[in-house]
């Protein structure tokens, strides 16, 4: 395509689509911006030491809300989110009359927001994020007048500075030593957790207090609770021993099937773009796939990021109220004590599983987006040598990342089942919002 | 250098009643003195990105007196050679002297014989292309890449070691490398290839590099006899921070054959950890080498998960840093409990006491909120009961600085062991080991004829009483910091010990008697000659 052509569909395509007159920019749409700075959050996220899962979390959401905001202040078909999310305040207005570019003002209101969400990470992070930004913003802005790039840049960062501003009260801003508390005092009873490994930083559990953080879109992070844990016991005949053992058993006796997709779901922290971040890159490889355009891309990112901040809020509530024994520390105890878990456990309690959780939420929104039957690749980790997988639904995806948990020797059975169940209500509320006017 | 028998001093000692090493005995803090100002050392590694890793020094003699002369990094400035103007158990006293090793964008820095001429060379690991400068003697050395057939290539080197294959006349060079420092929004994943430079057929120089693929952002590399088979591997700790799909590594290097991985049908298990130093030395005594693998908030003391001679060996590792006490995870004073980022690891005796106690390097990649700013080095003493127990600030060396490379070393040959520090964007440290009245020490140095003059391959044992402690003698691991020199025992209170060498063939030699408090070259086939300075 000329460029005179490719302008002159750009601008057909941004009023067909609900923006008003837009600004002639070079070479990088906003929906590549978007991408962009989408494809850097989930390397930063593996490579930020403070990243763990509900941290990022955290991020995807508040990086979510920021693209949705600064696409639905130049558009007459989305509806802002101020007022709907807890706490966020109505946001910057653009100056009526005047032009705007679109790519200029994602860019910006990205680039202020990762680099922001990920301040902590090191010394390559920030000459990555650097290099990108110099890149994104010399395509953005050239060949547009300089007036209109000095007007977005301003907005974009007003955006940022709102949403940021916002997100420093939620309870989660600040992550100190990793997430691992420097005093706490360990439930007594056979029945609660205790450390499973040896990293001294892990005797405590990781982010006790996470589960009263400040919620997206559901009321508390006690909204969907679970019903409590199977009872204790061990006693063979018990169904606790019973789950126990079943965990135990299909660790040991695995099919290559059975590994592989503990493998694939495995996402952890440090090594992956962790359980929240596959399911964004699952979202990712849907817009590119599909094309999907703008509105409808920052839509589905912002829910699917609200709803797995949220649903790790809630796991976590869940996690500290119940406070279970992991299989490992069980299965040792009474049963093999030799016994070792496949992924490695992670380090806090065991009753929900977070990744069921999280696949809970993510499947009900994505799937309230984008149909029941949506068929779909993920390749997530294949450069990690993970053979992409596919999926008939994003449910079966969920369940497939549910049950990888048992495989894994991390979860018991009750965890993900009902780790699912939660997602699926927490999910509920992240649809309920109103992102189209 | 003057050399003589030992005859006396051994006939003497060596039956008079062999004391144990002193292990009921209250443990012994050593004490440092910081004599960087005074001693004429004045260097900083210097750098931005491109330097947030790396940072060495390498001591060696090339003066021919025995004192150790020194090499340190200067990242994007040019390194600095020092010469070892110190005396026996005097202050330490250096003197920058030009000596062709002072190179820009070296990051590390590791002497060798590479061609068997008994003089030292050095390896310069370098951003962009590594040098291997030929020692001319009296300290002067010159470039040898296009003499030798060395591939120095062009990539971020950070990691080196050295081998003498089976019946090889030319040695195995092993050198890693890190980043694609051209994938600027994109590095992570682009860990450039580890190379293997083996001999050329005609035992002359090197042959093209093997590229050791796959590759993951080596950080330190070390040959080792792992399971004693005769036939050393190549144990890789590789920075999780950049690969994909990578882990730590161990790789099989049968002579003749393309090298292979250990995989987890041979036990090796997956460990993913930002690794970058490497240790070695035979912590619990099963008679196999045991590493420390240093990393941030969190390090690893790997020992073999079953050590039973009667069967074949798995590479099958566990990890006691926790309970032997060396995981070292955050700064132990100075205020700041952020978690540790650990570098250069060395297992030494710095108080005599027959154990092995452990140094490492601390320092912050470059301001990683996360991250101790203040991040003090450790001196963990081994107990007798063979767990650590923190003395770096009891023995003042808790430096604040940024640390990386160093070496553990006795720089004015009093049997104490001495440490040199070097720091990113500050001035290099260098401590003296002033420990009052301190116990029994030995010191070697192995030569054989012809290749590999300095044996590297070979092994010590150390016998007192009952107790035979084995050393692995190898070349490479730390952080890009290696040294040839001197081999340090402490003795406790044994004043003699026997001492037998294990040649880089395999083949043993016969036990040695020798009194404590002295310096021995231990030449194959030849009597043991005592060394005295001066």
């Amino acid at each position: 395509m000329k460029p005179i052509r490719r302008l002159t569909a750009a601008i057909a395509v941004a009023v067909l689509a609900g923006f008003g007159p837009l600004a002639a920019h070079a070479a990088a749409p906003p929906e590549e911006v978007l991408t962009a700075w989408y494809k850097m959050a989930l390397s930063l996220t593996r490579h930020t030491a403070t990243y763990t899962p509900p941290v990022a979390s955290r991020a995807y959401a508040y990086l979510g809300v920021t693209a949705f905001e600064a696409v639905a202040s130049g558009s007459s078909r989305l509806q802002t989110l101020s007022g709907q999310l807890n706490g966020l305040t109505a946001g910057p207005q653009r100056e009526a009359g005047q032009t705007y570019d679109e790519a200029v003002v994602l860019d910006t209101a990205l680039a202020a927001t990762v680099h922001s969400l990920f301040e902590n990470t090191g010394p390559t992070g920030h000459r990555a994020m650097d290099a990108l930004e110099a890149k994104l913003h010399a395509e953005a802005a050239g060949g547009l007048a300089a007036d209109v790039v000095t007007r977005s840049e301003a907005y974009g960062q007003a955006i940022a500075a709102h949403i940021l501003d916002w997100s420093k009260g939620d309870g989660g801003a600040v992550v100190e030593n990793m997430g691992f508390p420097a005093e706490y005092a360990l439930t007594s009873g056979p029945a609660h957790w205790v450390p499973t490994s040896a990293i001294v930083q892990q005797q405590f559990p990781l982010l006790p207090g996470w589960g009263t953080n400040r919620t997206f879109a559901m009321p508390t992070g006690a909204t969907c609770p679970l019903p409590a844990p199977l009872d204790y016991s061990e006693d063979p005949a018990s169904e606790f021993y019973t789950q126990a053992l079943e965990t135990y058993e299909t660790k040991n006796n695995l099919s290559p099937e059975q590994r592989a997709i503990a493998r694939f779901w495995a996402d952890d922290a440090m090594l992956s773009v962790t359980p929240p971040g596959h399911w964004l890159s699952i979202g990712m490889q849907i817009i590119d796939r599909d094309r999907i355009g703008l509105e409808k891309s920052v839509d589905i990112l912002a829910r699917l990021g609200i709803a797995e901040a949220d649903a790790f809020i809630g796991c976590w509530n869940a996690k500290f109220v119940y406070d279970l024994v992991r299989p490992v520390t069980y299965i040792r105890r009474l049963i093999d004590p030799k016994w070792e878990s496949l992924l490695i456990t992670p380090p806090f309690p065991e009753y929900p599983s977070g990744h069921s959780t999280q696949s809970g939420a993510a499947a009900t929104v994505l799937t309230s987006l984008l149909g029941d039957d949506f068929a779909f690749d993920d390749a997530t980790d294949e450069a990690d040598g993970l053979k992409p997988r596919s999926f008939a639904s994003f449910w079966a995806a969920a369940n497939e990342a549910g049950i990888s948990r048992l495989y894994g020797g991390i979860h018991f059975r009750a965890a993900i089942e009902r780790g699912l169940d939660q997602g699926r209500c927490i999910g509920a509320y992240t649809i309920a919002l109103r992102t189209w006017r | 250098m003057r050399d003589t028998s030992p005859r006396l001093a051994a006939i003497t000692l060596a039956f008079a009643g062999l004391a144990q090493a002193a292990t009921a005995q209250a443990q012994v803090v050593p004490t440092f003195v910081d004599e960087t100002a005074n001693a004429g050392i004045d260097s900083v590694y210097a750098g931005e990105w491109q330097y947030m890793v790396g940072g060495g020094v390498a001591t060696f003699d090339c003066s021919g007196d025995g004192f150790l002369d020194m090499l340190l990094a200067g990242g994007e400035a040019p390194a600095k050679f020092y010469l070892n103007q110190s005396t026996q158990g005097g202050a330490l006293k250096f003197a920058e002297v030009t000596s062709g090793l002072e190179l820009d964008a070296v990051t590390g820095a590791y002497p060798l014989d590479i061609d068997s001429d008994g003089i030292e060379d050095v390896v310069l690991l370098r951003v962009g292309e590594s040098v291997a400068m030929r020692g001319l003697g009296a300290c002067r050395f010159e470039r040898a890449n296009e003499a030798w057939g060395f591939n120095g290539g062009d990539a971020w080197w950070t990691a080196f070691a050295a081998t003498w294959e089976r019946g090889a006349t030319w040695p195995t060079l092993a050198l890693g490398s890190y980043i694609d420092r051209s994938q600027e929004i994109e590095p992570w994943g682009s860990c450039t290839d580890n190379w293997l430079e083996r001999p050329r057929a005609d035992g002359k120089g090197f042959d093209a590099p093997v590229p050791l693929r796959p590759s993951y952002c080596a950080l330190s590399m070390l040959f080792t006899d792992w399971n004693r088979s005769g036939t050393p591997g190549l144990r890789i700790a590789n920075d999780r921070e950049y690969y994909r799909g990578g882990q730590e590594q161990l790789w099989r290097l049968d002579a003749g054959q393309p090298p292979a991985l250990y995989t987890d049908k041979d036990g090796w298990k997956n460990l993913r950890i930002w690794g970058m130093g490497i240790a070695s030395a035979d912590v619990t005594g099963d008679g196999y080498p045991d590493y420390f693998v240093t990393s941030m908030a969190d390090n690893k003391l790997q020992t073999l998960a079953s050590a039973t001679p009667d069967s074949p060996l798995k590479a099958d590792y566990k990890d006691i840093a926790f309970p032997r006490g060396v995981i070292a995870q955050r700064p132990y004073t100075g205020g700041d409990v952020r978690p540790s980022t650990a570098w250069h690891a060395q297992f030494e005796d710095v108080n005599n006491d027959g154990l092995m106690d452990l140094f490492i390097a601390k320092g912050n990649v470059d301001q990683m909120p996360d991250f101790a700013a203040n991040d003090p080095n450790n001196l963990l003493l081994q107990s007798t009961d063979g767990k650590f127990t923190e003395v770096g600030e009891a023995a003042g060396i808790a430096s604040m600085g940024v640390s990386r490379g160093a070496e553990v070393t006795d720089f004015n040959l009093d049997g104490l062991l001495d440490l040199v520090v070097v720091h990113r964007r500050q001035a290099a440290q260098l401590w003296r080991n002033t420990t009052p009245d301190p116990r029994h020490w030995i010191e070697l140095r192995l030569q054989q004829p012809g290749v590999n003059r300095d044996a590297i391959g070979a092994a010590v044992e150390v016998r007192i009483g009952s107790t035979v402690t084995r050393r692995e003698i190898t070349l490479g691991g730390g952080h890009v910091s290696g040294q040839i020199g001197w081999w340090h025992f402490g003795l406790g209170d044994a004043a003699a010990v026997d001492i037998r060498v294990t040649w880089p063939d395999g083949t043993a030699g016969e036990w040695l008697p020798l009194a404590a408090g002295s310096f021995y070259v231990l030449e194959r086939d030849r009597a043991a000659r005592v060394w005295l300075p001066g």
